[in-house]
């Protein structure tokens, strides 16, 4: 692999990572293979005593994906965060799915008993007019109230959760990077 | 997977070397990668990943020095987070090789 190979394998395995850490990647390189030959080697040689470009690139991929979950908190941060990190095969899918998968159902099916409260609060609210003709006012407000406040906070406790979830995902992810099989050339 | 331990176990340490012989000097990515595939059997294209890792965390900083040949080189240096990693990392490593050795030298 000549030098040119080398660079332009990295430069397209290293697609989601933001241009300019990328530009520094592959500039890092780059001046990897100016030293190498200003010091006498082939770029055969150099292009092998590197490693495979598509392995490095995904574990610089990986780790940018995590340094942006540090930056950003967002859903789509989170997302490419985990699909680097599997794509580096750091997480035993076959471990740890199944408990992903009880992790995420026990979640979901806490966002929808909350969901299901806060709507029963609200049209418990809506119609606590309809209650002063019973004479029960007070009763019916009070419980729409409960009841709301009550889906909020499980709602909270749901989203909480599944913060938990990634940021556990991604702390594994982490360990398993210093540790993965490294490249041998 | 007989192999994969002694990978691993070289994966672990690299971190640390590359500390360590940070501590000596600042060098560039290069020469470190040299160094350490003459030591340590590891393809030199592993310094890069763990170079950006090491600067995200704040334990090195780099800076750009004229080189005697061709464009200036980006060089490293340790942060006094370094430094204070190092000496962690060293301490534990240190008392892990003793342990491992006072098991292997009874055999």
């Amino acid at each position: 692999m000549t030098k040119d190979q080398f660079l332009s394998a990295l430069r397209t395995h290293l697609t989601g990572v933001p241009t300019a850490a990328a530009d520094d990647i592959v500039a890092d390189y780059a001046s990897h293979f100016d030293e190498g030959l200003a010091a006498g080697r082939r770029e055969e040689d150099i292009a092998a005593a590197l490693g495979d470009p598509a392995r490095l690139a995904r574990e610089l991929r990986a780790q940018a994906g995590l340094k942006r979950w540090e930056e950003e908190r967002s859903p789509s941060a989170a997302a490419g965060a985990i699909l680097a990190i599997l794509s580096i095969g750091a997480i035993d899918l076959l471990i740890l799915l199944p408990m992903l998968m009880v992790a995420v159902s026990l979640i979901f099916a806490l966002a929808c008993v909350a969901a299901a409260f806060a709507i029963a609060g609200v049209f418990m609210l809506l119609f606590s007019p309809i209650a002063i003709l019973h004479g029960h006012l007070a009763q019916g407000v009070l419980a729409g109230l409960g009841f709301l406040s009550g889906g909020t906070a499980m709602g909270c406790l749901s989203a909480l959760a599944s913060i938990g979830l990634v940021n556990f995902l991604i702390r594994y992810g982490r360990f398993h990077l210093r540790l993965i099989k490294p490249i041998t050339a | 997977m007989a192999e994969s331990i002694p990978v691993q176990l070289k994966k672990g340490v690299l971190e640390l070397c590359v500390l360590a012989l940070l501590s000596k000097g600042d060098g560039y990515a290069y020469d470190i990668a040299s160094q350490l595939a003459e030591g340590i059997d590891m393809a030199e294209g592993t310094i890069y990943p763990l170079m950006r890792r090491l600067q995200d965390e704040g334990l090195v900083a780099t800076y750009l020095a004229e080189s005697p040949s061709g464009p200036p080189r980006k060089y490293y240096r340790l942060t006094e987070t370094g430094r204070a990693s190092l000496q962690s990392q060293k301490a534990e490593w240190s008392a892990f090789a003793r342990a491992v050795n006072a098991i292997l030298g009874e055999g």
